[in-house]
């Protein structure tokens, strides 16, 4: 790995201080910030994402990593230029309406920080409105969560909603979810778990569309 | 009704409570029961709003009894719409969305969980909890979680002193109510009330009502002795608010609603070291006390069916929502009986063709030697259609019947008496609020019959502890 191996180390092991410290040190040593980004931050969270789908890792880590790496980001994303971290784009993240379920939004949230993604959190109960909202302000991926068997058929409107946009993609996910169920509702893509949401962004905005 | 009516509807009721209580016990009943947990499901199926059995008890009773008059079931909850606003309103809980009043009337009614900046207990009262729970609830949590009631020390307000009398007052009319529901269930369609009693894990009371999942997290990394700590001083509490609530006849279980102990929330040492060790001799003492629990298992529990076998063979009633009902099935099954296991997601989107699909092949394997009663994974809310529902039951009447199968009443356990029945270290008994020494110390000396005084107070005193351990677990 050509970045630091200690910030790299600190992002994994969830060391809020030590991620602080490393980032400082680096910042301060000259190394370029979109480096400290890109080749130590997300790698780390990149391992951390898959190493929770492996069932290595559990919901109490992932919270804690993404602790330590939002301090190290606070320090890092001021100081990037919009060609160094906007290239990968802009993704919006929120619970659908009528759906307070958010434990694992926010992991999806912060596996696509950890991606190196700007990334709008929305929240819980969005609207059409939201999403609208979220799209005008500039992202191009929305990723929709739902939880309750009730709720999960307000996806269906939000793919509505933009079906006509093909600048706009929308990814859902959520326990009741299937990719069956995306593919029914005619969503860009489905992810089973917080990490594949990365690789199904990914994988929209190279213009291929997995669950379509 | 006619008298022969009435035994007709007797009949049925016995049938059917033989038909449950057999396939409880993991055995072989006449056909496969089915016990559907149906929610909102019910007010949709009897014109309701959501509103509307929320905020009156009587129609959501009234649903529940629609429901069971209309479809041939053997047991249902008497009212899984079990918040009424009657009670948050007297006490002011915040952490109730209500229909009608903080979301649309057409929607159900949710618990809110704070984050953890605005948890209900703080990081740094452990130590309070641990030394004396009931004080607790009542001196800190109450008052947090009430926008009424007052904390001590603070002036006491004529609002704050009426909600706690309305809260009560609603709470007992809301209880007594149960018990005519439960007998017009019996005699208007021959139902079993499916459950009697509440049991929530130590573990689960830290993250849904006092720290949030978020904050039990923390904790967990910063001062898990102190998070084993106060979930072994809440387990004597605990299993006094589930024994005391059970069914005095040992027919049906106590419901127990697993939320968060399970892979992924925690990770498998947590539950080795935390989650486990504080439920498991509560589940042995009840069962010791011949009372089955249903392990209401929300999520995906694969991780640790291991240790569920550690319990007694017949102790629970397994209920599976996310996880592959066949494999539980496989893991289980010899030990004890299972339920539910039919995706939600099937009877809210899908035809009813698959639905019968699904519990066919449910019925031909998981219930093949009995052991297993028909439900959803989850409870229904109204999204579930009704022609699903009757697709399923009229399924399982098709396909459910046992050759040669048994009604057996159910054999009574031995009963002894174990440490969990003990003081758990803290200041107040299980049970109660003011100690008798307490008082007695402030009252001149007894004459006559003192027994009699010692034990009205008791008695009374132990509506206090009901009162605030129901508003946990229960609310
Ligand atoms: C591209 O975009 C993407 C991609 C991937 C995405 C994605 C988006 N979103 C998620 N992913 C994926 O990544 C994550 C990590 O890999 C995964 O995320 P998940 O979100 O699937 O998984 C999380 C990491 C962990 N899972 C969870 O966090 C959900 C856990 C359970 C226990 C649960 C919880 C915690 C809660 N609940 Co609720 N709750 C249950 C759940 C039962 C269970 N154990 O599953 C469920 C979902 N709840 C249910 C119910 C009924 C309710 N709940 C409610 C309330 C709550 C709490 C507030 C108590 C709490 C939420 C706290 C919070 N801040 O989120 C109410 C509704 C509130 C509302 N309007 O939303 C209420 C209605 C109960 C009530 N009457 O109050 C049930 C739904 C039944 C149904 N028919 O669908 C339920 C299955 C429980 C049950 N068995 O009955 C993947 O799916």
């Amino acid at each position: 790995m050509p970045g630091d191996q200690e910030l790299f180390d600190a992002v994994l092991q969830a060391d809020r201080d030590r991620v602080i410290a490393a980032v400082r040190a680096g910042v301060d040593g000259g190394t370029p910030v979109s480096s400290l980004l890109m080749d130590c931050m997300v790698p780390a969270m990149r391992e951390i994402g898959d190493r929770f789908a492996a069932g290595e890792l559990f919901i109490p880590e992932m919270l804690f990593a993404a602790r330590a790496m939002q301090a190290g980001l606070d320090i890092v994303e001021p100081l990037l230029g919009d060609s160094d971290h906007g290239s990968l784009g802009r993704v919006a993240v929120g619970t659908v309406k009528g759906d307070m379920h958010d434990i694992g939004k926010n992991l999806v949230v912060m596996m696509l920080k950890g991606g190196g993604y700007r990334v709008t959190d929305l929240g819980v109960d969005c609207s059409l409105e939201t999403y609208e909202a979220a799209v005008a302000e500039g992202s191009t991926v929305l990723c929709c969560s739902a939880l309750l068997t009730s709720t999960m058929t307000y996806m269906k409107q939000v793919v509505g909603r933009f079906q006509k946009d093909p600048a706009v993609k929308v990814i859902v996910g959520g326990a009741p979810v299937t990719r069956a169920f995306a593919e029914d509702i005619g969503a860009d893509g489905f992810a089973e778990h917080a990490s594949e949401a990365t690789r199904v962004v990914s994988a929209c905005l190279a213009g291929s569309a997995p669950a379509r | 009704m006619s008298g022969e009516g009435d035994g007709a509807m007797e009949r049925l009721y016995a049938e059917r409570l033989a038909r449950y209580t057999t396939a409880m016990r993991n055995g072989r009943p006449d056909m496969v029961p089915i016990r559907p947990f149906v929610a909102e499901f019910t007010a949709r199926h009897a014109g309701f709003t959501c509103q509307e059995v929320t905020h009156d008890y009587d129609k959501a009773f009234e649903a529940a009894r629609r429901c069971a008059v209309d479809f041939d079931w053997d047991a249902v909850v008497s009212n899984m719409v079990y918040v009424w606003t009657g009670l948050t309103q007297a006490m002011g809980l915040r952490y109730y969305g209500v229909p009608g009043i903080d979301v649309p009337p057409d929607v159900g009614f949710q618990y809110l969980e704070p984050g953890d900046d605005g948890a209900f207990m703080r990081a740094d009262e452990y130590d309070e909890l641990i030394a004396d729970p009931t004080a607790f609830l009542y001196n800190v949590w109450l008052p947090r979680v009430s926008s009424e009631v007052m904390q001590p020390g603070e002036a006491s307000s004529y609002r704050g002193n009426l909600a706690l009398v309305k809260g009560a007052m609603a709470m007992m009319q809301y209880f007594g109510a149960f018990g005519t529901q439960n007998a017009r269930l019996r005699c208007e369609s021959g139902t079993v009330s499916a459950i009697a009693g509440i049991f929530k894990a130590p573990f689960d009371i830290l993250a849904d009502k006092l720290r949030g999942y978020v904050g039990l997290c923390m904790d967990m990394c910063e001062q898990p002795s102190k998070v084993l700590e106060a979930c072994e001083a809440l387990m004597p509490h605990l299993y006094h608010v589930a024994k005391t609530t059970a069914d005095p006849l040992q027919q049906v279980p106590i419901g127990y609603w697993m939320h968060r102990g399970c892979v992924p929330f925690v990770s498998p040492d947590q539950f080795a070291s935390h989650y486990w060790p504080t439920v498991r001799p509560i589940i042995e003492e009840l069962w010791r006390h011949g009372h089955q629990t249903l392990f209401y298992a929300e999520g995906d529990w694969k991780h640790h069916l291991e240790s569920f076998r550690e319990l007694p063979d017949q102790s629970i009633v397994y209920h599976v929502d996310q996880a592959d009902v066949f494999d539980v099935h496989e893991r289980l099954g010899d030990k004890f009986c299972l339920s539910g296991g039919i995706p939600n997601f099937l009877l809210a989107h899908r035809p009813a063709s698959e639905v019968r699909d699904f519990c066919k092949k449910v019925i031909d394997v998981v219930a093949a030697d009995g052991g297993y009663i028909m439900d959803a994974s989850a409870i229904m809310q109204h999204d579930t259609r009704g022609e699903n529902l009757a697709a399923m039951t009229e399924c399982t009447r098709e396909y459910g019947v046992y050759s040669g199968g048994t009604s057996s009443p159910p054999a009574t356990p031995i009963v002894a008496e174990g440490s969990l029945s003990a003081h758990g270290g803290s200041a107040t008994r299980p049970g109660q609020c003011v100690e008798w020494a307490k008082k007695a110390a402030s009252l001149p000396v007894l004459e006559g019959d003192a027994d009699l005084v010692e034990e009205v107070w008791n008695n009374i005193d132990s509506l206090g502890n009901v009162f605030i351990w129901q508003w946990l677990l229960s609310f």
